[in-house]
């Protein structure tokens, strides 16, 4: 049961979209968001892997009484995940999905025909009250 | 300890309380069954704050609950590092796949490779991908219920493992993804519920200050304990502990029945808030894996090692017995009870989920997309799907009690986890971001990820030539982790795989997929209606 209504319904020229320069523009911002702050997560997480293993009398040293350095540096991983999490909604919610919404304007519908847009919004407002309350 | 030797009566009342309500859930979801899409991803009308929860129901097994606080109990630090890779590979699957996987797929994860590349060869490499997961995941799972339920309610393995799977089925095949998801997110709730109030009591025991916790955890530490608030007691060596934190942070981001939770919301913007909740569910529950772990060798010392059993996993019960009052008081027995009720729960949970995503490959990647071609019905694919859960499910309870006790179970959701990471997450990124990325790069970087994970483990010292040996491997192997190679052969598989074809990648359908992964233009709608 491979159906694939979108395609056959609406001719969607997908090389226009990936040429204009909304989309570029969309890709390109999400982008410069997206891979430094893989790379610092990555990091920040493999430096603190690499430290349990290879320094683990450093990890094990007291900063007061029984807490460790480890312990401490395993709770920046804790902040570090809600920090990014939080960050990312908002600049997604804020920045890309306008920019994702304006650069299939000719086709975001419901039905896939054109002038929805308007549809388009409230359904995606209406879910966006979810967001929030994170 | 004498409450574990005769049938538990108060853990047997909240069991069925627990299966009462599940199967509640299931009749009405049974109601609504409409045909595939509420089937696989129920009608697609999930909210993100109900797919949050129900994203960390599917996650935290009973090695999440049992399996780090007991590790923590008996190793103290390196049982933390399971929480932290457990969580930060959410960070993965927020970045590079949850909202492309909404976007893009449809019911499984081969969608999304099938998109852009040859149908037959791109879904079945897929498929085993998924199955070779959820068989080892699966089956840890049950062999772990059967040995949980056996300890805290005195129920023979056989007929523990043969219960929990009968429920599990009853959940799919009448409730599918909609039954599946209620049981999540009520295993969620009862999860958190849980561990929330014995860390209150925890902290409590301490006076109230989270330091002492680790004060009194460290004074209870005799020469023959293993605990210590430094690493490098159960993770020994360093090599092997950088592997597994390789395979914790990338794996979760290829576990299918992780990743299928995102096609049953309504949009992209639905799927990436409920990672964000999931992110501090998840998170909220690793931090207090802290009070139970340390908590219990604060309460408990030394003196509670044997009760706690093989790899501490009774360890967290143990505690609750303790905080209630100890053994033989109501208290106790009734905290002992519905701690056991929240890990029976859970198992159930994470094992329909499996099953689930299991049967998906199976009735739609292989008897749908490849046998049939496409021609079939949608009400044919539930049948077939209902079919394969079931096939899948026995198999599974036959080989957990057949394997009985004597299955390793940490190795084989490290398997699931080595294999999810070096088979699956490769191959599904470079699908959605790697323009040249052909069929040929796909099927071979999903085989080398998973054969090589497969034989790596096998001769890996802990396998071979039996579990728990001293002798080590025969061959000289040291890693008891497979991931820092496989993971690394598996993109090398996908890359070369590409680079050394003569096959030209379908470039129109590249420009299909990429701005249908980006912007969610033509992606899968919601059912209408509820």
């Amino acid at each position: 049961m491979v159906d694939q209504p979108d395609r056959a319904a609406t001719p969607i020229d997908w090389e226009a979209i990936e040429r204009s320069p909304e989309f570029q523009a969309l890709v390109h911002r999400r982008r410069r968001f997206v891979i430094p702050c893989t790379v610092f997560f990555l990091s920040w997480y493999l430096g603190f892997i690499l430290l349990c293993a290879y320094a683990p009398d450093f990890m094990g040293e007291r900063v007061y009484e029984g807490l460790t350095v480890g312990y401490c540096l395993a709770l920046t991983q804790f902040a570090m995940v809600f920090i990014l999490g939080l960050w990312y909604l908002r600049k997604a919610d804020a920045e890309f999905d306008p920019l994702a919404e304006r650069a299939i304007e000719a086709y975001a519908d419901d039905e896939g025909h054109p002038g929805g847009r308007q549809v388009k919004r409230e359904r995606v407002g209406a879910t966006s009250t979810t967001v929030e309350g994170v | 300890m004498s409450v574990f030797a005769a049938i538990n009566v108060e853990a047997v009342v909240i069991f069925s309380i627990v299966l009462s309500i599940t199967l509640g859930v299931t009749y009405w979801a049974s109601k609504r069954m409409t045909g595939a899409t509420t089937f696989y991803a129920a009608g697609r009308q999930i909210t993100g704050l109900q797919n949050g929860l129900a994203i960390s129901g599917d996650y935290l097994s009973a090695a999440s609950f049992l399996g780090i606080a007991g590790l923590i109990y008996l190793y103290g630090f390196d049982g933390f590092l399971y929480s932290i890779g457990f969580l930060v590979a959410f960070l993965t699957v927020m970045f590079l796949l949850a909202e492309r996987m909404r976007n893009s797929g449809k019911y499984t994860i081969a969608d999304v490779l099938s998109f852009r590349l040859r149908e037959r060869p791109a879904r079945t490499a897929a498929a085993m991908g998924t199955l070779a997961v959820a068989a080892f995941y699966l089956i840890a799972q049950m062999v772990g219920a059967g040995v949980l339920i056996q300890a805290l309610v005195g129920i023979d393995f056989s007929i523990s493992v043969i219960l929990t799977g009968a429920f599990m089925l009853c959940y799919v095949i009448f409730g599918g993804m909609l039954a599946t998801t209620w049981v999540q997110i009520i295993k969620a709730v009862l999860l958190m519920a849980g561990i929330g109030v014995m860390s209150i009591f925890v902290l409590e025991r301490v006076g109230g200050n989270p330091i002492e916790l680790f004060n009194r955890a460290e004074a209870n530490t005799t020469a023959e304990s293993t605990f210590s608030l430094a690493p490098g007691t159960f993770l020994s060596s360093p090599i092997d502990t950088v592997s597994l934190g390789l395979a914790l942070v990338l794996g979760t981001a290829g576990l299918p029945h992780i990743l299928m939770r995102f096609f049953t919301v309504p949009n992209a913007r639905a799927a990436r808030s409920s990672v964000v909740w999931a992110m501090f569910f998840i998170g909220g529950f690793y931090l207090l894996t802290t009070f139970i772990g340390f908590g219990a060798r604060a309460v408990m010392g030394q003196g509670g090692v044997e009760a706690a059993g093989t790899g501490g996993n009774l360890a967290a019960p143990n505690l609750a017995l303790e905080l209630g009052g100890g053994a033989g008081t109501f208290g106790g027995d009734l905290f002992l009870a519905v701690i056991a009720g929240v890990a029976f729960a859970t198992i159930l949970a994470v094992v329909a989920g499996l099953v689930l995503s299991a049967s998906g490959a199976v009735a739609h990647d292989i008897w749908s997309s490849i046998i049939r071609k496409g021609k079939d019905s949608e009400k044919e694919e539930v049948v077939v799907a209902r079919i394969a859960a079931a096939t899948i499910g026995v198999i599974a309870i036959l080989i957990a009690v057949i394997g009985g006790e004597g299955l390793n179970v940490s190795f084989m959701v490290g398997l699931a986890f080595a294999i999810a990471a070096s088979a699956n997450f490769p191959a599904l990124v470079l699908a959605l971001t790697w323009r040249r990325f052909n069929t040929v790069g796909a099927v071979c970087g999903v085989s080398l990820g998973v054969i090589s994970a497969i034989l790596l483990i096998i001769v890996s010292p802990k396998v071979w030539p039996g579990a728990d040996t001293v002798t080590g491997s025969p061959i000289g192997w040291t890693l008891a982790n497979p991931g820092i190679i496989s993971i690394p052969l598996g993109f090398l598989g996908c890359i070369l795989g590409t680079l050394l074809s003569t096959e030209r990648a379908n470039e129109r359908s590249f420009h299909e997929l990429y701005v249908r992964s980006e912007t969610g233009l033509g992606a899968e709608k919601a059912l209408p209606g509820h």
